[in-house]
């Protein structure tokens, strides 16, 4: 506002003044705007704190998982548990040898019978079925005759002659004169149902893939089972007699054929006794030892925690008892060397066990046949599978008798021990009375093994999905295969994990079991939920992440870039593939890493569907180790993490884990940013 | 009012203007667009009624006010108007070498390899300098080292950028100045030979220097190919063109060669809009 004053007025210079004053409301003298402003700062910064604070806090719990983990394996050690463990890998080692021959030997002694057992596979489906459907009567008619039995049964105890039982005998005779009047026309009423049943297809069938008997041998079947729409029948019906005569003979002539394969497993079976007995003789004195150590270990908290009642309560008597309590808690160090020597004193005994085992165990490999000189695929399987495992067996001799030769209790453990015990450690065990490991591997692998599908299967859909829709297709069908496939992601979890056990599962399950799929590694399943299940539908989910990220990738290229190649006579295929995606790259992989890291994050899909076995899966099987179950780290965590004893070892090996994962995720988003940073640039 | 008369007029006088101006080599045309109209949408025509031939070996220009569907035209010759799903010609013909380029029978694609276009928005491929040139021929199916060598350094040569970005060849083309974009884009055009080049306002996103580069470039091209290009640049079209044709409104006021419509325009709206009294 200009001021009114004189112009030539010394305290006032003739110069229009405008007011800069703030206008509206106030609040402690900020304005409207940097309330707003300070609102929605305060929410980001929120944000960004909450999320340190969850850092801070994973990573220390996950860290102090270290030093506790280190004194939880210098008590296995000094408990002589370890030194044990060494023969249990030994007995592990030859027990995987010894199960796939054994599995070879009867895949190859039931080839024979394979047309009986089939025929008798059938007529327990179709009895089943049957039974199923005419319960009610065939309940009520082996209610009737077990009645009938019974009465019988009081009869007989009773003496006519007494002068109290007549009455009673009077009666039953009644009542067994009653059921003897009703049973034979409920056994027709059962016998023509049953036949009624018989005659229709469901009751036939046996389920996908699975064998169908010889047409000669339904007319048996059906007999077969009307045959045993009498409950009371004592035998089974001659034909399914017959069936399983001739299934135990062919069985018995095959087994003679193969009576050395099989003396080879049972000589197998035999020679390893004496170590397993060893390692078993030598599992209680460890686990005494290990109860010492932990006493030991705990015995301060126990007094301090008897202490602490004592001073925390009223009563003097209590007080008291609490106090002597306190006193009893022996704190003595155990004798290391002394409870150890029973280990040293077991050193050469396990020498002069191992060295005939190992020899006697070649001798009967090579008596094992090839896989070349058996005939089913199962046999011929396993027996290849078994010469890895013979090998893994001479491996794993050697390393444990150094081991064992080597073993001192009171090598305290190192650091890199210990770590490596955690990051490349081959087992996962809690809740166990021998020991619990915390090894990552097995969830390491199951996690990436299900990652891999995922993403095999995942990205070359989804890219595909996006190159087709933002390049080659019509406007309509953008406008329904986008949000189609957006809206996948709006699924929750769970309810995918919910079909991957009822309806995918079962589903895979069948289609392994299809004749011309036999090909395929690892057909037929014997899991429904297993890594495939989980890895399948894992791709499913990440396939709207990928194809979004991919479809925006696509639309950031410029549209100049398409028209110059179409105007320099490129086809729109041509345009696609030498300019657009070329172009587009960089966002593509930004796209696949963020996939990978939905992938490796999921959890409930996993939890539900993986099948939650803890055990590397078995690699000798080739690619059909996708059709194992596994446990993945996600899962662990969700599954393991309510049960577990806040503080405790346990519970964090479980922090470590969701460490992991969160550096996981970590470097994908940071390797994404950084090829994303590069692709905005041009 | 004298405006009023001249625009009763214009039909026959604008053909009888343009013919008689080509008739006499008629076996040189090129480029014969004949009573054509266009549209984007149904209804609307963008085009009315052109009619002109553009012969061998000469540069053409096409200028008039924005909006009077020189573009249009532009993209009608290589077909790059077949993009947008409702656009259409609606009446006439335009024959390229005595074919009828809407004609079913010819593949656009074709087409476009002998009808190259340059854009205003010089935009080469994020690819180096040799696989810009060589795109051309790449989707042709050429694979053969030598033959791609030669071509892209004869055209970089013809495209005047040779000695300066021979020691770079396999760096992104991106890394060039703008001017050198837009000479790297003329050289990935002409490196697949075509007959004709289109240029969109080559230069208007180009510094001085730049565009009188591309300017002699252009007079030196026409030796092997017959160049149409639209300016909004008076002097440019003087300095690079043979014929000049004025557009208004979507319809051919005026073709003929540069210097008469400079210096002597038939037509007093080409004269306005050529001496800026544009009204
Ligand atoms: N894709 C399109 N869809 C519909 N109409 C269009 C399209 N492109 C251009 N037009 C219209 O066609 C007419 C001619 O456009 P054109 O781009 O050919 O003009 P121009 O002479 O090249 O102008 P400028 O000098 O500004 O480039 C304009 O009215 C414009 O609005
Ligand atoms: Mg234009």
């Amino acid at each position: 506002m200009s001021h009114s004053g004189n112009p030539d007025s010394p305290s006032s210079p003739a110069k229009e003044r405008l007011v800069f004053k703030r206008r509206g409301v106030q609040i402690f003298g900020l304005g409207w705007q940097d309330v707003i402003r300070i609102f929605f700062g305060g929410n980001a910064s929120l944000a960004i704190i909450i999320l340190i604070l969850i850092c801070f806090f994973l990573a220390k719990e996950a860290f102090l998982f270290f030093p506790d983990h280190h004194r939880d394996l210098n008590s296995y050690r000094q408990s002589g548990q370890e030194f044990v463990g060494f023969m249990g890998e030994e007995v592990t080692a030859h027990t995987n040898l010894y199960s796939s021959a054994n599995i070879a030997y009867f895949a190859e002694v039931n080839r024979t019978s394979r047309v009986e057992d089939t025929i008798l596979r059938s007529y327990r489906s179709v009895l089943a079925n049957v039974e199923n459907r005419s319960s009610k009567t065939w309940g009520r008619l082996e209610r009737e005759i077990d009645a009938l039995e019974e009465v019988e049964d009081d009869l007989s105890d009773l003496d006519p002659e007494t002068e109290e039982d007549v009455a009673e005998i009077a009666s039953l005779t009644e009542e067994k004169r009653r059921l003897e009047k009703e049973i034979p026309p409920l056994r027709e009423k059962l016998k023509r149902e049953v036949n009624t049943i018989l005659s229709w297809d469901e009751i036939w069938d046996l389920g996908v893939g699975a064998e169908e008997p010889p047409a000669d041998s339904i007319p048996g079947i059906r007999e077969a089972v009307l045959f045993e729409a009498f409950p009371d029948a004592e035998e089974e019906h001659p034909f399914i007699e017959k069936t399983k005569q001739i299934s135990k003979e062919k069985k018995a002539a095959a087994a003679a054929e193969l009576a050395e394969f099989k003396e080879t497993i049972k000589g197998m079976q035999a020679v390893v006794r004496p170590l397993k007995d060893l390692e078993r003789e030598l599992k209680e004195p460890a686990l005494e030892n290990k109860k010492e150590i932990t006493s030991f270990s705990t015995a301060p908290e126990r007094r301090d925690a008897w202490l602490k009642g004592a001073e925390a309560t009223r009563d003097p008597e209590e007080k008291a008892r609490m106090l002597a309590r306190a006193e009893e808690v022996v704190i003595k160090e155990p004798d290391y060397a002394a409870i150890n020597q029973v280990f040293y004193d077991a050193i050469t005994r396990h020498a002069s066990i191992a060295a005939p085992l190992e020899v006697e165990m070649k001798t009967l490999f090579d008596k094992l046949p090839t896989p070349a000189g058996v005939v089913t695929k199962s046999a011929k399987e396993n027996l290849k599978r078994a010469g890895v495992f013979y090998d893994r067996f001479q491996e794993s001799m050697a390393s444990n008798r150094k081991k064992i030769r080597e073993w001192s209790h009171d090598h305290p453990v190192t650091v890199v021990e210990s770590v490596s015990a955690f990051l490349v450690g081959k087992n996962w065990t809690t809740n166990s009375s021998w020991h619990d490991f915390y090894g990552l591997l097995p969830l390491f692998t199951g996690s990436l093994l299900i990652s891999i599908i995922a993403l095999t299967v995942s990205v070359p859909f989804s890219i595909a999905a996006a190159i087709y829709v933002n390049q080659l297709s019509s406007f309509r069908e953008q406008s329904f295969i986008k949000p189609a496939i957006e809206f996948i992601g709006a699924i929750p979890s769970v309810v995918l994990g919910f079909f991957g056990i009822l309806v995918f599962g079962e589903a895979l399950r069948n289609i392994s079991q299809v004749e011309w799929l036999q090909w395929f590694p690892g057909f037929p399943m014997a899991e429904r939920l297993t890594i495939l299940n989980a890895g399948l539908l894992l791709a499913f989910m990440a396939v709207p992440t990928i194809f979004t990220l991919t479809e925006d990738a696509l639309n950031n290229v410029p549209q100049a870039f398409t028209e110059n190649s179409l105007a320099m006579g490129a086809t729109k295929l041509q345009t696609v593939f030498r300019v657009v995606v070329p172009t587009a790259v960089s966002g593509v992989i930004a796209a696949v890493l963020l996939g990978f890291g939905r992938i490796i994050g999921e959890t409930m899909v996993v939890l539900l569907v993986a099948g939650n076995k803890i055990k590397i899966p078995d690699f000798t099987e080739g690619l059909g180790v996708v059709t194992q179950p596994a446990h993945t780290m996600t899962g662990i965590i969700a599954q393991e993490l309510g049960e577990v004893d806040s503080g405790s070892l346990h519970w964090r090996a479980l922090f470590m884990v969701g460490m992991v994962l969160f550096v996981i995720s970590l470097l994908v988003n940071f390797a994404a940013q950084r090829v994303l940073k590069k692709f905005q640039k041009i | 009012m004298p405006d009023q008369e001249s625009e009763e007029t214009l039909s026959p006088e604008h053909s009888s203007a343009s013919t008689s101006a080509q008739q006499p080599d008629l076996a040189d045309v090129v480029i014969e667009v004949d009573d054509v109209n266009f549209s984007y949408v149904k209804g609307t025509d963008v085009l009315r009624d052109i009619t002109m031939n553009i012969k061998r070996g000469e540069v053409t220009a096409l200028i008039g006010p924005s909006g009077c569907g020189k573009s249009t035209l532009l993209r009608c010759l290589n077909r790059m108007n077949d993009l947008i799903p409702t656009a259409a010609i609606t009446k006439g013909e335009i024959r390229i070498l005595d074919t009828n380029v809407y004609d079913p029978k010819v593949d656009p694609i074709e087409l476009r390899k002998h009808v190259g276009m340059v854009f205003q928005k010089y935009n080469p491929f994020p690819k180096s300098i040799y696989e810009n040139v060589a795109f051309g021929l790449r989707i042709q199916g050429i694979k053969k080292k030598s033959v791609l060598d030669e071509a892209v350094e004869r055209s970089l040569k013809s495209a005047g950028l040779w000695n300066e970005v021979k020691d770079r060849l396999d760096t992104s083309g991106l890394g060039l100045s703008g001017g050198q974009q837009q000479r790297l884009c003329i050289a990935r055009t002409i490196a697949v030979e075509p007959k004709i080049v289109l240029m969109d306002e080559p230069c208007s996103a180009l510094d001085p220097i730049s565009t009188t580069i591309i300017e002699e470039l252009i007079t030196q091209l026409k030796e092997e190919f017959t160049i149409v290009i639209v300016t909004h640049n008076m002097q440019q079209a003087t300095r690079v063109s043979d014929k000049t044709a004025y557009f208004y409104l979507g319809e051919l006021i005026e073709m003929d060669d540069t210097i008469r419509i400079f210096n002597s325009p038939s037509r007093k709206e080409t004269e306005d809009y050529i001496s800026g009294r544009f009204g």
